[in-house]
């Protein structure tokens, strides 16, 4: 293909501003898929991701357009929108040279329109702004044209959709064509492609989705990662039209993936180079980092024999999911278990449902809790991904805890709560700006622990549901932080245990020995509950012994019936895990998610 | 402690009907059926009797009629019945206890003499409350009154071996209502008292009113408080306490129920009646047109059975026997399975021991004053999770 006639672009947008409805108009209108091969949501296969209405997954989709007499070749690349995947979401957008900013006609500018904004102004694209759900009875296509001049972008010039009834996909072809430019490269120069996704293939191994930026890739080419420095041997190239369709090669400025009998993710980078290993490329391409874990918890099976299919669980999903990490770890209430680390909260939530889901796991999960900088005052420098491993205060000088540039939209009228609430999370103000007459921009400093439990939730109910949040990784700052322990029977529960600001630490465990209190069922004895700093108790409930349990008459000598309701007693137990003598259901161990700071 | 001997067996037999269901009642029951079904199921009964082909060789020591109201049949029908029994087993019904359940508001003392003629010789009453409004509004048919002149009726009848039952946890019921209950059966001067706390059983009206929030039932500690003074005031009383929930004059308990937790043979007969016998319990058919339809048309009455392994009968023949006061003989439990106690579950016994809720007494394994309160969490020791 001439390189002037390829056009690489992506579409984002905030969440249900129609996103997905645009990218199957576009594939439906290019004739890529025929009607009866058209299903909503096309380009989002798991199943999760078409019922929560999210991309997990990027998609590169290749349509064949036909302007002015030419065809061109237009790949569209689906990103996942969500901030645990910003870095995914960079890699694909730096494949691109144009991108579609989808803003709903009714809603307007959101959190999220602007932190992808931002991201695709940082990588130089041409963005094409438009004003979907045109159809809407309260569509407000003027109102948002104006919000878009005031984020710098030329409203007037916004393209006006309905995705839904099909209005404007002509014209928003026509501009991707006429306004994003065709890619730049070398055609004679060596291989440079930038990989930004992949995924596996149980028949061909991993696919890997690639952006030709110099030279081109044929089958048969020995290949090597740059970063990790595997070599392969290509077996085959294609590109999705949505389907895989084989290819011979990928020239300069092409988008598609190649297969090379690798047989796990963790080979492929997302962000790395891939050049020929006869005649590697001198420097790879920028901007590539290792996947980074930044939310992590504690996988446990209900059911301790389902350990070995837990683990198989989690190997399997690692095959397509280079970003989740996890190694085996013990934990003296829960038993064997993984600590697993995530991207971010959706991704942990991703990860936590497919298992239930797709792999039919009962688990228990500990409160995600973020990764800690601690130096100690023998001047050692430690990660602690696990509250229950953090030193005791007096080996430690200090601990850094990661923080969030948050930005959040929200009705003039809510300022003030939203700013209430964001100060209770110890949020560092940054600044206030308004959109237009009745919505606000608020930009926060605000640790990443703190926006973890129901942030999002209080957001929205403190502002009847208006305010839209998005955040940024910010590095870490240092906090006066200690690890909170709740101890049962006198005996710290490791999964209980959590790390939290001195001054939240009291309220916190009172709190949690309280709701506890209620969870855990009366016990043979009574049983202590104890909150404590260190070695200093700080709240104490009690669970007093159970008084009486006993079964009433057998009438007409159905021993039978009497036996299962013990057996269902029993089985009802077994769901409970033991620490020490005690036995705490299940729900105890979620409880800690649900105790706030008030 | 008395033991019955290993070859000791009983009969079990389901009468089912009822003039109207109690709120908390899920036991096999059926209201609304007249006399021409109460007919055709007594032939029914005679029929399964009839066609058992085997019977454990060693003595009847019980025949229990449970209900349902077993009192809604003629005693004509309990004539027939138990001469059925005599004649195919060729014995005589002098030395066998023969109970017979009754409503209180069923009886008097014309009916009960020739119940008694029958061959009745043991009287279990529902009591279950001392005051009229708890007896109410569980929908019992029957008034106090009723119950002090069915057990006035029932001795001038002649009946020298009587039991009242009583319920406590009952909704909206206090502590000072139970001791009336109590001081009230103890008046009564009976030769047997069992109590039972209130189970809360799925799909019954009562389940549906408390759910529905119109009533509560006492709090877990003031219905432990109904279980101690219920223990004290019987004990005080002259009254043994011999099993979990049962109280007896001395001489007076119950054979029948002790069968069932010594884990010796009985039959049974009835719609939905169970039986037990070398390692096998089975069940009859629970619907009463069901089973009499069945046994017309020549069959045996029963829809299922289930075998115990060796090991399910000793892990019964604990937990069963813990619920007399006096526990269960090392001895005989050796004698029937050959292995002692502790040779098959040393590790679940010596735990239960040092948590202080099992005793051994010379032969004797025995709950604790703590393993009584906390009964079923020993049992569910003894039981492997459904």
């Amino acid at each position: 293909m001439n390189q002037a006639e390829i056009r690489n672009f992506s579409i984002i947008a905030h969440i249900d501003h129609g996103k997905s409805t645009l990218a199957d108009r576009l594939i439906e209108r290019t004739g890529t898929l025929s009607a009866r091969e058209m299903a909503p949501q096309v380009l989002d296969s798991m199943e999760l991701e078409r019922e929560r209405g999210i991309t997990i997954k990027a998609q590169a989709v290749r349509l064949d357009y036909e302007h002015e007499g030419k065809v061109y070749e237009l790949n569209l690349i689906d990103t996942p929108g969500h901030v645990d995947f910003t870095y995914e979401v960079s890699r694909a957008l730096e494949a691109c040279e144009g991108a579609l900013l989808v803003v709903d006609a009714a809603q307007g500018v959101e959190a999220q329109t602007l932190a992808n904004l931002y991201l695709a102004l940082e990588h130089d694209l041409t963005v094409i702004p438009v004003i979907n759900k045109i159809d809407l009875p309260n569509a407000n296509p003027e109102k948002v044209q104006e919000e878009l001049m005031d984020i710098g972008l030329d409203g007037t010039e916004a393209i006006l959709v309905s995705a839904k009834l099909g209005i404007g996909i002509e014209e928003t072809l026509a501009q991707v064509v006429s306004r994003i430019p065709p890619p730049k490269g070398q055609v004679e120069a060596v291989l440079r492609a930038l990989i930004f996704d992949s995924r596996f293939d149980s028949y061909k191994g991993v696919l890997v989705y690639i952006r030709v930026v110099d030279g081109s890739l044929r089958v048969g080419d020995q290949i090597l990662f740059m970063a990790t420095g595997a070599s392969f041997e290509v077996t085959e190239i294609g590109v999705f039209r949505p389907h895989p369709t084989a290819v011979s090669t990928l020239s300069t400025g092409e988008v598609g993936f190649f297969a090379a009998s690798i047989k796990t993710v963790q080979d492929t980078h997302v962000g790395d180079t891939v050049t020929l290993a006869s005649r590697p490329a001198q420097e790879p391409l920028p901007g590539y980092r290792p996947a980074q874990s930044m939310v992590f918890s504690g996988l446990y099976p209900v059911d301790s024999s389902d350990y070995g299919r837990l683990r198989e669980a989690l190997e399997r999903l690692r095959l397509n999911d280079a970003s989740l990490s996890f190694e085996p770890e013990t934990s003296a209430a829960l038993g064997f278990g993984f600590r697993a680390g995530f991207l971010g909260l959706l991704h942990l939530d991703v990860v936590q449902e497919r298992l239930e889901r797709e792999y039919n796991l009962s688990l228990i999960t500990t409160a995600p809790n973020v990764v800690y900088q601690v130096r100690l005052v023998n001047g050692e420098e430690i990660r602690v991904d696990n509250p229950a491993l953090m030193p005791p205060a007096g080996e430690i000088q200090e601990i850094q805890e990661p923080m969030v540039n948050a930005s959040i939209i929200t009705p003039s009228e809510y300022i003030g709560a939203v700013m209430e609430l964001a100060q209770e999370r110890r949020g560092i103000y940054k600044d206030l700006s308004y959109i237009d007459k009745q919505r606000a921009l608020l930009n926060y400093l605000l640790p990443l622990g703190e926006i973890m439990f129901d942030f999002f939730d209080q957001l929205k109910s403190r502002t009847r549901g208006y305010a839209s949040f998005d955040y940024q990784w910010s590095g870490n700052m240092p906090a006066d932080l200690v690890r909170l322990d709740i101890l049962i029977n006198g005996e710290v529960v490791d999964a209980f245990s959590m790390i939290v600001h001195r001054d939240k630490a009291y309220h916190r465990g009172r709190s949690l020995v309280e709701k506890l209190r209620e969870l855990i069922p009366r016990q043979l004895f009574e049983v202590p509950l104890q909150a404590a700093i260190g070695g200093r108790v700080i709240a104490r409930e009690t669970v007093k012994a159970m008084r009486k349990d006993v079964l009433a008459k057998c009438y007409g000598g159905d021993i039978t019936r009497k036996r299962k309701l013990l057996e269902k007693q029993k089985e009802g137990k077994k769901r409970m895990k033991s620490v020490g003598s005690v036995e705490i259901p299940q729900e105890a161990f979620m409880a800690i998610l649900r105790v706030s700071d008030k | 402690m008395i033991s019955s001997p290993l070859s000791d067996w009983g009969i079990y037999i389901h009468i089912p009907f009822c003039r109207s269901r109690c709120t908390y009642c899920d036991f096999n029951t059926v209201t609304g059926m007249g006399e021409d079904d109460y007919a055709r199921y007594v032939e029914a009964l005679l029929l399964q009797w009839d066609r058992i082909s085997k019977m454990p060789s060693g003595h009847v020591v019980s025949i229990f009629f449970g209900g349902g109201t077993p009192s809604l049949l003629e005693p004509e029908y309990f004539k027939q019945i138990l001469g059925a029994v005599k004649d195919k087993l060729r014995i005589s019904l002098e030395g066998v206890e023969v109970t017979m359940e009754a409503n209180p508001g069923t009886i008097d003392e014309k009916r009960l003499r020739e119940y008694r003629r029958a061959g009745v010789n043991r009287l279990s009453l529902g009591v279950q409350a001392w005051q009229d409004h708890h007896l109410r509004r569980i929908n019992r048919t029957h008034t106090v009154l009723d119950a002090r002149q069915g057990v006035e009726a029932a001795r001038l009848a002649g009946f020298d071996n009587i039991n009242l039952d009583l319920i406590y946890g009952l909704p909206q019921q206090t502590l000072a209502e139970w001791e009336e209950s109590l001081t009230g059966v103890l008046g009564l001067e009976v030769d047997h008292l069992s109590l039972y706390q209130l189970q809360i059983e799925e799909g019954t009206p009562l389940a549906g009113q408390l759910q529905r929030g119109r009533l509560r039932v006492p709090e877990d500690d003031v219905s432990a408080d109904m279980a101690e003074l219920g223990r004290k005031r019987l004990i005080q009383a002259g009254f043994i306490p011999y099993e979990i929930s049962n109280y007896c004059r001395p001489h007076k308990h119950s054979r029948h129920n002790r069968l069932y937790w010594t884990l010796n043979p009985y039959l049974a007969l009835g719609a939905g009646a169970h039986g037990y016998w070398n390692a096998r319990r089975w069940w009859s058919i629970r619907g009463v047109k069901q089973y009499v339809d069945n046994l017309q048309n020549g069959g045996d009455g029963i829809a299922g059975e289930e075998r115990l392994d060796r090991l399910e009968e000793m892990r019964e023949y604990i937990w069963l026997g813990l619920r007399e006061e006096g526990g269960f003989s090392r001895r005989r439990f050796q004698d029937r399975f050959s292995v002692s106690p502790e040779g098959s579950f040393g590790v679940t016994l010596g735990k239960l021991g040092r948590q202080g809720l099992v005793e051994r007494r010379s032969d004797y394994i025995l709950l604790s004053r703590r393993g009584r309160e906390m009964a079923n969490y020993v049992f569910r020791e003894f039981v492997t999770a459904s």
